[in-house]
């Protein structure tokens, strides 16, 4: 049970608040803007305790989201709430910042008087809030009968995530497959840890309730199809990719997955996540990066950075971006570099050397000499890793996607008629190198 | 808060919401409303414009309405008479054809928090209740809980319960949800709803058709529910099963949870369990989404406390990245140090080191602080890299190394000749006071295998005037003697000189007085000096005890997907003391004990060894019951150990003086009602050894003190002193709350 709900900016100003129970007094705006915001160290937990009163943090850009309650409540559960709460914003107005938040804040306070009542969580999904919280606001002269049935069907209906009766001249869909890759490898190029973590979003525009069926080159069910022919087996056995977990969107019959691991639902409308997953097998690592360091005196470092792009020639990977850190006491940098453009930037302490776009199978390589200033700090640089940022049009993981069929048995389309679209996009988490 | 100005604000708004032109113009008189509540959020009182608002509140424009709704909500308390005048505008929006309307009227009107609303209310909540749009009757129940909390504790209204208790087979599964939350805080006072099995089977079969916050609410509810027959427990299970691999890392915290306390006679599914949920908890440590990582690394810590294998193999994954906030990195290392074992011990340790010379001091230290942990069973390996840190010669490093030789030294005797050797020259790079501490205590207790020990402490005698901390003094005096007792021909003089200037010189009372007690303790002979200073150099059965300390998934699975694991079980002790006690329930067992040594536990162990008795302690057993028939028998046949008088003033509390010594372990057998003269109260508890402790408390206001007469099955002294002072601790306590 969630107490009350502030925002503040980054000055600790208060630009929403609303209390749902009593025991969360005005005070406590007050206590979380000393503690915390104005507490001039870094955050020591996202849950602080004031006073017996838990305060739940998140930061988004520079605008701080507190939930604040008295009781025993679960922490993953509130965090989570928040995390929604800041999907729905960003549903209706985008990127989550001051401004934003100061110009939609009627908006905001009628969101939360829906979300949450006497500090429980209610309908949070995106899709039903939006038919009857509209930025004009003024619905409730104009509407028709129909209009408004329609409304509480939505709000109340059976399936909570798609309404009935809804129609498109043409029936189409979107796939996207996203993913983050994380790496952290040590300076002999050996791979400490490697993750992908990845989302399948799916917008659909269909009519009716089309039930759907989803299918990707999961290990699990490829072995199993492949009992029959020994010859596919030997096709798609390397194609196949072993999936650590995963997790679906509401709409996803988990039992039919559970038995058989195939993946139906009947969408909602519009922009919905259908499925979440993890690997960390055979990852395919876009990029090496090699760092060569090298001390020269007590005054001047010389660092050297390969990198080399790892997949298909004919792709594409863009948006790259490595991030070299220097050391405080840097006085100058020179700096060359093949390929794209390296700054040096003192504020952030690091050369940043950013190339637009880079094929696979190449390789670039950027010298510094940097030159310190005498200090007489004995402490040693410790010297972070090279981070990197990039985009390519492919999934790290391997994933494919098989089929995507759609059934709507009492509308006249059939899955022919139904355009499809897939996309990957394969972007950097959080890829170190250390050097 | 009312800000500077604020009056003028409130006039000026005033004027622009009685100015009828602006009334007329929908959006300009929408935009004054804004301006109105943007203040109300900044804090500035803006309950001067409550009658023109309440005016407000009747027009078509929904926004406005709500906006006003709300400014009603915020300050109907202080203007109760005005806000009346509004109940008459939401009553009739509470019978709109719009069920959007109904609803919002509803909710707000129940918000009104002020005196004498209930009336008002009543009859739109019943409506409300049997409402065909299921959007009202979400509002109307949650509604229900809100009357009630409005009348304060009075008497539970048997036909709203009946009611809610049917609605709990509504169509739509957030009215369902919210009657569970209704009921709960309308029986608050008779413990919560009650599910019984067909409320169960109902509850269970809808799951699929909740949200995640339903179901997470549910799962929380089940938890009360105790299935009658093992088939019926694993049919249950079976339900449940689909839920550990939920989308949302808090329904499956709560599916976790629900598993482990169902099956707590169970052991091996409850392993099962925690095997199942290992994807799922490891995808939310290594999650972007930074907060929820945290509270799952919290978990998989306490975890770890029973099955310390249990992530042995996926060390990888809680190593640090360099981007991750502070607050990971430091629940990783914790991870890291207590999921280490044979294999991964080089790795680990490997990963560790880097972490020591970290840019945040806060983080290297606590980095040293792990490797120290490791160290107390792979020594030589950690022994090895932490003499390697001395080498950077940084202080912040230096002064958390010798704070764990100081701790290895006194836990693993093994070590001391490795800190010995590594000893000599850290001094140069100490300055603060706990590590000064440390070293000057290595130096003196094991001063004769290191050669330049005298000339270090010789330093640090020829510094004392400047200074500044006077727990570093003490321990010099200490140590200064101790060395003299083995090294006399070296420390001779200097002794004299330091004697000499905490007695003469030194202002600190406290070490005047140590200063003149060595002096005395000296006088005395060098024989009984030596017997009185020569403590134990080490003490491994400390660690010993640590190890074999088994935890049980049972003792903390109640605690499992709270704040407690987040905070800390020490730290939610603390709070939840001052909350009145009120997330004990009566029959939750708890294993807290008091140890009642603290001095010697060094200090990053504090926390741990704290929910530890050490070997002289008392450790009462949870869970202890004796009948009271029982009692009375053991009663009559003892004679009183031990009498005591505590001040106390006024009247008992008898319910939270029964939950403040649960906490402890103590039962209650029987007790007088509150304010009966003179008040009695029997008590039993039992330590592990068997033996029972039996208690009377007589009060009698007039005297203003509680008796406390304490009789023992087996005479023993000491654990007797230590039942008495837990005793003392928690009437104390209590007796502080009241005043």
């Amino acid at each position: 049970m969630i107490g009350g709900l502030f925002i503040y900016n980054h000055k600790g100003e208060v630009l929403i608040s609303r209390v749902y129970r009593d025991d969360i007094g005005r005070n406590a705006v007050d206590a979380f803007r000393v503690n915390v915001i104005h507490a001039r160290q870094q955050v020591r937990s996202p849950v602080t305790n004031i006073a017996r009163t838990s305060f739940f943090h998140v930061k988004r850009s520079n605008i701080w989201l507190a939930a604040v309650t008295k009781q025993n409540v679960n922490a993953a559960m509130v965090f989570e709430f928040l995390y929604k709460m800041c999907d729905v914003m960003a549903a209706y107005f985008g990127k989550i910042s001051e401004e934003n938040i100061k110009n939609n804040f009627v908006l905001i306070y009628e969101l939360l008087d829906e979300i949450l009542d006497f500090g429980y969580p209610q309908n949070s999904e995106t899709g039903a809030l939006k038919t009857f919280i509209t930025q004009q606001g003024i619905k409730s002269q104009h509407q028709t009968k129909e209009e408004q049935s329609q409304i509480t069907s939505q709000v109340t209906g059976q399936i909570g995530w798609r309404r009935e009766g809804i129609k498109y001249r043409r029936n189409e869909l979107f796939l996207d497959v996203l993913e983050s890759v994380n790496l952290l490898m040590s300076p002999q190029g050996q791979v400490l840890s490697a993750h992908v973590s990845g989302r399948v979003v799916m917008k659909s525009y269909l009519s009716g309730m089309p039930e759907c069926k989803f299918g990707m080159n999961d290990k699990i069910v490829i072995e199993k199809q492949g009992k029959g022919t020994a010859d596919e087996t030997s096709k798609s056995g390397k194609q196949s990719i072993a999936i650590h977990d995963c997790t679906f969107h509401q709409c996803v019959r988990l039992s039919k997955f559970d038995s058989e691991r195939s993946i139906s639902f009947i969408p909602p409308d519009g922009e919905f996540e259908l499925m979440r997953y993890r690997t960390t097998k055979d990852i395919i690592l876009p990029f090496r990066v090699i760092p060569l360091v090298r001390e020269v005196g007590h005054t001047k470092l010389e660092v050297k950075v390969v990198i080399k792009s790892n997949f298909k020639p004919s792709l594409l990977a863009q948006k790259i971006e490595v991030r070299i850190p220097t050391p405080l006491n840097t006085s100058g940098v020179q700096v060359i570099c093949m390929k794209g453009k390296a700054k040096y930037k003192t504020s952030e302490n690091a050369i940043v050397w950013k190339i637009k776009r880079m094929a696979g199978m190449k390789e670039s390589q950027i010298s510094a000499e940097i030159e310190l200033l005498p200090t007489n700090d004995k402490k040693k640089w410790a010297r972070p890793p090279i981070s990197m940022n990039f985009e390519v049009p492919f999934a790290p993981s391997g994933l494919k996607v098989r089929y995507l069929k759609v059934f709507e048995p009492k509308l006249n389309y059939s899955d022919h008629d139904v355009i499809k679209w897939v996309r990957y996009i394969g972007r950097s988490g959080i890829y170190e190198t250390r050097c | 808060m009312p800000y500077l100005g604020s009056e003028d604000v409130v006039k000026e708004l005033k004027k622009a919401l009685c100015n009828p032109h602006i009334q007329a113009d929908r959006l300009r008189y929408r935009s004054v409303i804004q301006r109105v509540i943007r203040h109300m959020t900044q804090g500035v009182d803006m309950s001067g414009v409550f009658m023109e608002m309440v005016k407000a509140s009747a027009t078509v424009d929904i926004v406005q309405k709500k906006l006003v709704y709300l400014y009603m909500c915020t300050y109907a308390p202080l203007k109760p008479d005005l806000a009346l005048l509004a109940i008459n505008t939401l009553c009739k929006d509470c019978s709109d054809p719009n069920p959007m309307v109904r609803g919002l009227a509803l909710r707000s009107m129940c918000s009104l928090r002020m005196p004498g609303v209930q009336e008002y209310i009543q009859q739109p909540i019943l409506n409300g209740l049997r409402d065909k749009a299921s959007y009202v009757r979400r509002v109307a129940v949650l509604g229900c809980a809100k009357m009630h909390n409005l009348h304060g504790d009075s008497e539970v209204d048997g036909a709203l319960v009946n009611e809610l208790y049917s609605l709990l087979r509504d169509q739509d599964p957030i009215v369902v949800v919210n009657c569970l939350r209704s009921l709960e805080e309308i029986l608050k006072q008779e413990g919560g709803v009650v599910i019984n099995k067909p409320i169960a089977h109902h509850l269970l079969n809808r799951m699929s058709k909740l949200d995640q916050w339903g179901q997470a609410e549910v799962l929380n509810f089940l938890l009360r529910y105790q299935p009658r027959s093992e088939e019926e427990l694993f049919d249950i299970l079976n339900l449940l099963d689909s839920f550990l691999k939920s989308s949302s890392p808090g329904v499956v915290m709560g599916a976790t949870k629900l598993f482990l306390i169902l099956a707590k006679k169970f052991p091996h599914v409850q392993t099962d369990v925690l095997m199942q949920v290992k994807g799922p908890l490891l995808a939310a440590c290594s999650s972007e989404s930074r907060e929820l990582c945290f509270a799952a690394l919290c978990h998989v810590r306490q975890i770890l406390h029973s099955l310390p294998g249990h992530f042995s193999s996926h060390y990888k994954k809680f190593f640090c990245s360099y981007s991750e906030p502070h607050y990971i990195k430091l629940q990783k290392v914790e991870v890291l140090c207590e999921l280490v074992n044979d294999e991964n011990v080089q790795q680990v340790l490997e990963e560790l080191r880097g972490y020591c010379t970290d840019v945040s001091a806060d983080f290297a230290q606590a980095a040293i602080l792990a490797i120290g942990g490791i160290a107390r069973t792979y020594t030589d390996q950690c022994m090895q890299i932490l003499t390697e840190l001395l080498g950077l010669r940084q202080e912040h490093i230096t002064t958390v190394v010798v704070q764990t030789f100081r701790d290895l030294a006194w836990l693993c005797p093994q070590c001391t000749e490795a800190v010995c050797q590594a000893l000599p020259g850290c001094e140069e790079n100490i300055q603060d006071s706990e590590g000064k501490q440390a070293l000057i205590w290595l130096l003196g207790v094991h001063g004769k295998r290191i050669p330049n020990a005298p000339y270090v402490l010789e330093d640090f005698i020829e510094n004392v005037k400047s200074e500044t901390f006077p727990a570093v003094k003490m321990e010099l005096l200490t140590a200064v003697l101790r060395l003299f007792l083995s090294r006399p021909a070296e420390c001779q003089d200097m002794l004299g000189r330091l004697l000499h200037y905490c007695i003469e010189e030194e202002k600190d009372m406290a070490v005047r007085d140590r200063g003149l007690f060595y002096y005395r303790l000296l006088l005395a002979g060098i024989s009984e000096a030596k017997q009185i200073l020569c403590s134990p150099e080490s003490d491994p059965s400390l660690r010993l005890l640590e190890d074999q300390a088994e935890r049980p998934v049972n003792s903390w699975a109640l605690d499992f997907n709270t704040l407690v694991p987040v905070y800390g079980k020490a730290r939610w002790a603390t709070i939840a003391k001052c909350q009145g006690v009120e997330h004990h329930g009566p029959e939750l067992p708890n294993t807290a004990a008091f140890p009642t040594s603290g001095s010697l536990i060094p200090e990053e162990n504090k926390e741990r060894v704290q929910e530890l008795p050490d070997s002289g302690a008392l450790m009462l057993i949870p869970n202890h019951q004796l009948t009271a028939e029982c009692f009375e028998k053991t009663w009559l046949s003892l004679k009183v150990a031990h009498q005591q008088v505590f001040p106390w003033q006024g009247a008992v509390h008898p319910d939270t003086l029964q939950m403040a010594l649960q906490v402890v372990n103590i039962q209650t057998i029987a007790m007088s009602r509150a304010g009966t003269q003179p008040w009695k109260a029997y008590l039993s508890a039992q330590d592990d050894t068997g033996c029972l402790f039996l208690t009377e408390l007589l009060l009698e206001p007039a005297n203003l003190q509680m008796q406390i007469s304490v009789k023992q099955s087996e005479a023993r002294t000491e654990t007797l002193k230590s039942f008495i002072s837990v005793l003392e601790t928690v009437i104390g306590t209590i007796g502080d709350i009241k005043s």
